[in-house]
């Protein structure tokens, strides 16, 4: 068992004549120990034998068996015959379907078989006390790595560096959603940088309330707020934002000034406010010397304010001049001329006005005058206008009316012409009318007066007439009579022409017979042997001949009869060339038969066949054969044709023969 | 007396339809002895090229040749095992 090949050698000889032996020898050794083993087990060489043959003889017949069973679950031909043909297989594939083996393929074979051989090799594993890692892993910790092993270290990197790019995966997400949640803060903290304010002033709020001193936190330490807090604190945006509000009053001191433009509608953020507006002008006091411009053009203010401004500018003036009363004196006449200057230009001003009013009234007379004007010429246009449409309209009905008048005057003249018209017509057609009559009445008396005339002179000529007619008629049916007469003859003639052709010991072809016997048949008015003949004609038989009745026979008993007797135990279908062989040889042995013997089968079919052939009756000989079918048919195919087309024209012939006979009787008897 | 020879059936075949057995016989027959011929002489030239000058290959080859021969005869005498042909059944039809 451990040498199981035997090692063969080749030693090659010497070159003898330019051929070249090859000798094989086996080791001694082996001779040895075939010897040895010869030598040691002669009583025990036939129970040996035995046990082998009947080893060998279990395996085969099981793999037959269990191969057989698989082979017939993939092909369908074999299932049938390893089912019919062989003992015990219906069990053994009942079996087989029981288990499955019909769905196996080769690639379960292999799964199976690999997931064997890794189990027993754990299980080895484990008994020799290894130990056995998860399934998952398999990672082999022996030197020695097989296949499998190969197999699994590939797996477990590859399972490995895939989770590392998970892991890396979810390392990078979370970073960058870190990053976002930072920049969102930090967005959201430049918004709220005031609130940090707020956050102040609250607390000093509260610290005012508590009456406690508040100690301003720097704002490095608001800065230093992580982003994680900044969330928070954003979400405490909008609470606060009332907070402050009601905060500011509750302030002690404002201390932030906002004095950057705010856009409109917006208040200054909490904690600033809005810069104080500019102080308006104070005016001075009532106890100076300086006399004051401003009160001079007060009543002016509301339609002139350049006036009170100018006026307000030289107030200040004198208000600064107040603080200097040294040069107050000088400024005292500069100030007097200013006041009457002013003065001055205000009367100018209202003279400007009162002016420009009286010319707009002017204006506006001479507009309304012309515009009288133009309403008055309006006016008579329109009159002019509205009497010449007047005038229009009279003429246009004056014109309308003579037309209506003439349009009828010429309806009326038209129903004149018409009726005229009819009139007339009826009248001719009257004299037409009598005009036929009249001609009628003298046809008649025509008719009557040659009547007359007929009946006398005319009426021998026409008895004379009448004799010649009769005369004629007898002749044509005397003709008639010989006619007919002479075409059953040809009918005959031609039929028996036929016949002669077709009983003929040779096969002869009688095309032209039978056109003769055709033309012969046409001038008859019978269906059924018109049909007969067209059918006959139709056919190829006319031109070839049919094969004579002694020929048939001996075609028959010579070569057909054997033939099909060879070919009589072969199955009807499925019959291959083995079944083909058996039957040529057994029917050498089989019994001939003769005469009318009853039974389905080949043989005595043929029998019957040949008897009949010998009473010369064809056709109860052909619709023997005809009930053969399969091979014994094929065979006979030729036979059958020739005997059938002969067939056929004998039929064709009897038709036209009955009805020969049928016209010549009824001539016979029509005369 | 020498029957005649009837005409044939269809132009293409010129023997009649009683001895298309035995014409099936001869092609069998001449098949075999080609096919065989052909492996004989296959199995020769393998034998003395490949299979130094041993007598199974020639044997196996002629095998080979009747086998293929045997399956040809087969199949023309029974149509029904060419490959890809399937027999339906059909009702018995009536005779005559």
């Amino acid at each position: 068992m451990f040498r199981a090949l035997p090692v063969s050698r080749q030693a090659v000889s010497k070159r003898n004549g330019g051929l070249v032996r090859i000798s094989r020898r086996r080791f001694v050794t082996e001779t040895t120990d075939t010897t040895a083993t010869s030598s040691v087990t002669p009583p025990k060489k036939s129970s040996y034998f035995l046990t082998k043959v009947i080893v060998y003889t279990a395996a085969a017949t099981t793999t037959f068996y269990v191969g057989g069973a698989f082979l017939a679950f993939n092909n369908p031909s074999y299932h049938s015959f390893y089912q019919q043909n062989i003992p015990l297989a219906p069990s053994v594939l009942q079996y087989g379907e029981d288990h499955g083996w019909d769905s196996l393929t080769i690639t379960d074979v292999i799964v199976n078989a690999y997931d064997g051989v890794s189990g027993a090799y754990s299980f080895v594993r484990k008994q020799l006390g290894y130990s056995v890692e998860e399934p998952s892993t398999k990672v082999p910790s022996k030197p020695k790595p097989t296949i499998e092993n190969r197999e699994n270290e590939a797996k477990t990197r590859v399972q490995r560096a895939v989770d590392r790019l998970k892991t890396d995966v979810k390392v990078e997400g979370k970073k960058a959603h870190d990053q976002g949640v930072k920049a969102a803060a930090i967005a959201r903290h430049q918004a709220i940088q005031f609130t940090e304010g707020v956050e102040e002033l609250v607390l000093e709020a509260e610290a005012a309330l508590m009456g406690k001193p508040f100690k301003k936190s720097s704002p490095v330490e608001a800065t230093t707020t992580t982003p994680d807090q900044a969330t928070p604190v954003a979400l405490e945006v909008s609470e606060p934002q009332p907070a402050p509000v009601g905060a500011e009053p509750a302030e002690p001191a404002p201390k932030n000034v906002y004095n950057v433009p705010l856009p409109l509608g917006h208040e200054p953020p909490p904690g600033f406010t809005r810069p104080a507006p500019p102080k308006p002008p104070k005016p001075l006091a009532p106890g100076e010397p300086l006399p004051l411009v401003a009160p001079a053009v007060e009543e002016l203010r509301s339609s002139e304010p350049v006036l009170t401004h100018l006026a307000q500018t030289i107030d200040s003036l004198a208000s600064f001049l107040n603080a200097n009363p040294a040069a107050a004196n000088k400024a005292r006449g500069v100030l007097d001329v200013a006041k009457n200057d002013l003065s001055g230009l205000a009367h100018s001003f209202e003279r400007l006005r009162e002016e420009e009013r009286s010319k707009l009234e002017q204006s506006l007379d001479e507009q309304t005058r012309e515009y009288t004007l133009k309403l008055l010429e309006l006016e008579l246009q329109a009159q002019d206008k509205l009497e010449s449409q007047e005038t229009d309209f009279r003429s246009f009905y004056e014109e309308e009316k003579a037309r209506f008048a003439s349009a009828y005057r010429e309806k009326l003249e038209q129903e004149l012409r018409t009726q005229s018209g009819i009139i007339n017509e009826r009248l001719k057609e009257e004299v037409i009318a009598q005009g036929i009559e009249l001609q009628r009445r003298w046809i008649r008396e025509i008719k009557v007066r040659i009547e007359e005339e007929r009946g006398g002179r005319l009426a021998k000529l026409d008895e004379l007439a009448a004799n010649l007619k009769r005369l004629e008629r007898v002749a044509l049916d005397n003709s008639t009579y010989l006619d007919e007469n002479l075409r059953v003859h040809a009918l005959w003639s031609a039929l028996r022409a036929v016949h002669g052709a077709v009983d003929a010991p040779t096969r002869r072809p009688f095309r032209d017979e039978l056109r003769v016997l055709r033309h012969a048949a046409a001038t008859r008015d019978d269906a059924v042997a018109g049909a007969a003949l067209d059918a006959l004609d139709a056919g190829s038989a006319p031109d070839v001949g049919v094969e004579p009745l002694a020929d048939l026979a001996s075609w028959f008993a010579t070569s057909v009869a054997p033939a099909v007797s060879r070919v009589a135990l072969v199955p009807d279908e499925g019959a291959g060339v083995l079944a083909h062989v058996a039957s040529h040889v057994l029917s050498a042995f089989t019994f001939r038969r003769q005469g009318l013997v009853p039974g389905d089968d080949v043989l005595s079919v043929l029998a019957r066949a040949e008897y009949y052939l010998n009473e010369k009756d064809l056709e109860s000989a052909t619709r023997e054969l005809n009930q053969l079918h399969g091979t014994a048919k094929t065979l006979l195919k030729d036979w059958l044709d020739a005997a059938r087309r002969r067939l056929e024209v004998q039929q064709a012939l009897e038709v036209v023969h009955a009805h020969a006979t049928l016209s010549s009787l009824l001539v016979a008897q029509g005369h | 007396m020498a029957s005649l020879t009837p005409t044939p059936a269809s132009p293409s075949k010129p023997t009649s339809s009683e001895d298309i057995v035995a014409q099936k016989y001869d092609r069998c027959l001449a098949d075999l002895l080609v096919k065989s011929g052909i492996g004989f002489s296959v199995g020769v030239v393998a034998s003395v090229i490949l299979f130094r000058r041993r007598a199974w290959p020639i044997a196996l080859s002629t095998g080979f040749g009747a086998g293929a021969a045997y399956a040809d005869c087969d199949r023309s005498f029974n149509p029904a095992r060419i490959a890809g042909v399937r027999v339906l059944q059909q009702p018995p039809q009536e005779s005559k």
